[in-house]
């Protein structure tokens, strides 16, 4: 039985954890609910020792814990998958899971994904070249190789294809099966249902609810999580378009070393679209936003398009500078560097002011335009990105993966501000691994496997035929 | 501000510890550093001399905040220096019948496009040749050594002498000494401009934000259509051309010809300068001046209160290691930005952010 005794954790004037009480028995699986900045990730970095709690004990079946040991909890059984991949990059996937240590060598690796339905990257590869997914499943990989008692995920759904996600819980519940606790950090609820034994809710560093999940369903916990009614999703299903497209892709190939990338990617976005591409992350998706941005060039192929704006899926690493100012940030824009500045002259205070406007516009917190990005919070990163994008003023806008990690009132905003602009005539072509995201806003749908895309029929436009097709049973 | 106190910080740390070791020799403190501080600053020619001393830092720290700035490791300002100082150097005794203002140009001139090349050269093997610029500036530092070395045995050795030194530079092409015998002379000045100049470069205009961008996150820098490659040569050739100068001045002001012995390691001590200023051009002035005055008083310290003048660079090198312990997090409880503007968020601090 693993036990947190009112854990407090302050970050200066803010309280991250406020006397917390929280507990998974053996055998459980525990979903941890939260909105982005509730403390979920605080929590979960109290109980694996990486963060020291300001008062609060941890033990595990009445042993007390080290605080801020993350030695002690790896000893005590304690295993944890972050949210951000915590890989050494320049080394083969094989050598961080030896460093890993313990059991798990590439070999007890390989079988696990086997039974786990997962493929491993190919021998050799460096973690550099892996997508977002695979060193997912890489830190999952090391997690279990240490055969933890309790195993820790924060976010772990987050990356993968829906086909992998009803595995993924399968999997939970063979590993809870054994003995072992599993504790589910999420914010998605549906997966805590489906999965979890147990639920509970955090909110502003408070426990709001704990219970069993059969006593529970997704509306209490939506409305426990966010403390209102959830905000209802109301996308136009769809939306005129006319004239001559804005973003053209004209047969995109991209081979590299050997391997083919991108094969003869062809769509064209027309004003008034919203162009959906789903797909399993780590099939062309990242390499074809490189083309469109015009950081990578294609092997052959070419891609039109006057004024486009691009959000990347990955805002804290792609997106953003997060050491540089608020303001300084929108200033990396094109657009808007050459609206304030004058033969190579930034003009601060003309900047400033639009950087003001444009962060109580997009209600964007802290409204400071001279603090670094850094100081917001996830949500409020994508916002800027967001924001950032459509003041541009842009024909066309690349979104991939606008809406991951982000809590039901900022996806939401994600998804109007996007069906806002396409409302106005823009274009929007929408790269995504999240289906409702995909259903919910595009007015034309291609899949993506292997680095061919194929248009969806309007009579495939279902969750289980998408799968299928996502899975690259079209051929 | 925060930068400000940390460096301040650091320097009370280092002479408390320095105390220490004092104790431990069995010297006074206070003697020793009463003594530094009157050879630093005791008289106008003790002061004067401080700032002479203080001058090439300048030129060099700033080469490298520039490029530090943009995550490019230059390592190698001592070479460009030396590069700067021996363009200058071969000009200046060729100037002779030039009016005294165009001499001087052509001097600065030379030592600017000198420490260019140099720099120019690390930054292209970088962005085309992908050669890590740390290795290459470090080896170049020693081939400008032995270029200089070379040049004064052989191709500029004075007519008749039989010491490796370039002939002097034409008296047109002297940088006038003032204030004689004192050696100040307007190469400060010089500095200080360049040091507003970077400043400027870096915070008010639209190259100086796409390197402290590049500096901080290059995989963005991509998708927002910043010329890498560019960027890396003309930052490079810019932070040459800053030591290089450095050089010039020092030839035009106080050498008046070429020595092997040149630079005491100027292009060494300016890292330790730009990490004390934070990066900071206008940081670097001040950080120059204090080393100067360290460099300075060690001599009168060795004289009055016998303690070796190495203790200066122990000083010097105790300042950057407190400092990099307080980047490191050793004596604080979260972590922060790091000294080079690589930013790690502490622990659930966007979690304390929206509670």
């Amino acid at each position: 039985m693993l036990r947190a005794r009112s854990i407090t954790r302050r970050f200066g004037a803010t309280i991250a954890l406020d006397a917390v009480d929280f507990e998974v028995a053996p055998g459980e699986i525990h979903a941890l609910l939260g909105e982005n900045g509730a403390g979920k990730t605080t929590l979960m970095r109290v109980l694996v020792g990486a963060t020291r709690p300001d008062a609060g004990s941890v033990t595990l079946d009445d042993i007390a814990l080290r605080p801020g040991s993350p030695r002690d909890a790896l000893d005590a059984g304690i295993a944890a998958v972050h949210q951000s991949p915590m890989l050494f990059e320049r080394f083969t996937w094989e050598e961080n899971l030896a460093l890993g240590g313990r059991s798990s060598t590439a070999d007890a690796a390989r079988e696990r994904a086997a039974r786990l339905g997962f493929e491993l990257p190919a021998p050799g590869t460096l973690v550099e070249q892996c997508a977002l997914a695979e060193r997912v499943r890489l830190e999952l990989m090391m997690a279990l190789g240490f055969e933890p008692r309790v195993l820790i995920l924060d976010e772990p759904t987050g990356v993968l294809a829906p086909s992998e996600v009803a595995a993924f819980l399968a999997l939970l519940r063979a590993l809870r099966d054994e003995g072992r606790s599993v504790i589910l950090v999420t914010h998605k609820l549906d997966e805590a249902l489906a999965v979890a034994d147990r639920v509970t809710v955090l909110r502003r560093g408070r426990v709001m609810a704990s219970m069993a999940a059969s006593e529970t369903g997704a509306a209490e916990l939506a409305r426990l999580m966010i403390g209102e009614l959830s905000p209802t999703h109301e996308m136009p299903s769809h939306l005129g378009h006319a004239g001559s497209a804005q973003l053209e892709l004209v047969d995109v190939t991209l081979n590299e070393h050997g391997r083919c990338i991108l094969d003869h990617v062809a769509l064209a976005v027309a004003p008034g679209e919203i162009v959906g591409i789903a797909g399993v992350e780590g099939n062309g998706q990242a390499e074809l936003v490189e083309i469109i941005a015009g950081v990578r060039r294609p092997t052959a192929g070419a891609v039109r398009t006057r004024r486009l704006a691009i959000i990347s899926q990955d805002r804290d690493l792609d997106g953003l500078v997060l050491p540089l100012a608020i303001w300084e940030n929108l200033m990396l824009s094109r657009p808007l560097v050459k609206r304030f500045s004058r033969a190579g002259w930034i003009r601060r205070a003309g900047a400033m002011r639009f950087a003001g406007v444009l962060l109580e516009r997009f209600s964007i917190r802290p409204s400071d335009p001279n603090l670094p990005a850094s100081a917001l919070s996830g949500g409020n990163r994508q916002r800027l990105a967001v924001a950032r994008a459509l003041a541009s003023e842009p024909h066309a806008i690349v979104a991939h993966n606008p809406c991951r990690g982000l809590d039901l009132a900022a996806t939401a905003e994600v998804c109007r501000a996007l069906t806002g602009f396409a409302a106005q005539g823009g274009a929007v072509l929408l790269i995504s691994s999240d289906l409702d995201e995909l259903l919910a806003l595009s007015t034309r749908i291609y899949v993506m496997n292997a680095g061919r895309i194929r248009a969806l029929g309007a009579d495939e436009r279902e969750p289980e035929r998408l799968g299928i097709l996502m899975a690259g049973k079209w051929r | 501000m925060a930068a400000l106190v940390k460096s301040l910080a650091a320097l009370a740390c280092a002479f408390a510890l320095i105390a220490i070791i004092l104790l431990a020799l069995g010297a006074s403190s206070v003697a020793v550093l009463g003594a530094l501080i009157e050879g630093a600053f005791g008289n106008r020619l003790a002061f004067t001399e401080t700032i002479v001393k203080a001058t090439p830092l300048v030129f060099t720290g700033l080469a490298i905040s520039i490029a530090f700035e943009g995550a490019l490791w230059n390592i190698g300002a001592e070479g460009q220096l030396i590069v700067g100082a021996l363009a200058a150097g071969a000009l200046g005794p060729r100037l002779g019948s030039w009016p005294h203002p165009i001499a001087i140009l052509a001097m600065l001139a030379g030592g600017f496009m000198g420490g260019a090349l140099w720099g120019g050269l690390a930054g292209w093997l970088k962005s085309a040749r992908h050669v890590n610029e740390i290795i290459s500036t470090i080896m170049m530092n020693f081939i400008a050594l032995q270029i200089l070395s070379w040049a004064v045995h052989g191709p500029l050795i004075e007519p008749g002498g039989a010491y490796p030194k370039s002939a002097p530079i034409a008296a047109a092409a002297e940088l006038h000494l003032y204030f004689a015998p004192s050696r100040l002379n307007l190469g400060m000045l010089l500095a200080v401009i360049l040091a507003i100049a970077s400043f400027v470069l870096l915070y008010r205009t639209t190259i100086g934000l796409r390197l402290r961008a590049l500096g901080r996150n290059p995989r963005a820098s991509r998708f927002f259509g910043i010329g890498i490659g560019t960027l890396t040569v003309g930052t490079m050739a810019l932070s040459g051309a800053l030591a290089g100068l450095g050089g010039a001045v020092q030839v035009a002001a106080i050498t008046h010809r070429l020595y092997e012995t040149l630079s005491p390691g100027w292009g060494f001590e300016a890292i330790a300068v730009a990490l004390l200023a934070r990066l900071n051009p206008l940081g670097v002035v001040p950080c120059a001046l204090l080393f100067g005055a360290l460099d300075n008083g060690s001599q009168a310290m060795q004289r009055a209160a016998g303690v070796s003048p190495e203790l200066v660079q122990v000083i010097q090198a105790l300042v950057i290691l407190i400092l990099l312990a307080f980047d490191a997090g050793l004596f604080v409880a979260h972590r922060g930005e790091s000294g080079f503007g690589c930013t790690l968020p502490p622990a659930g601090f966007e979690e304390a952010r929206d509670a």
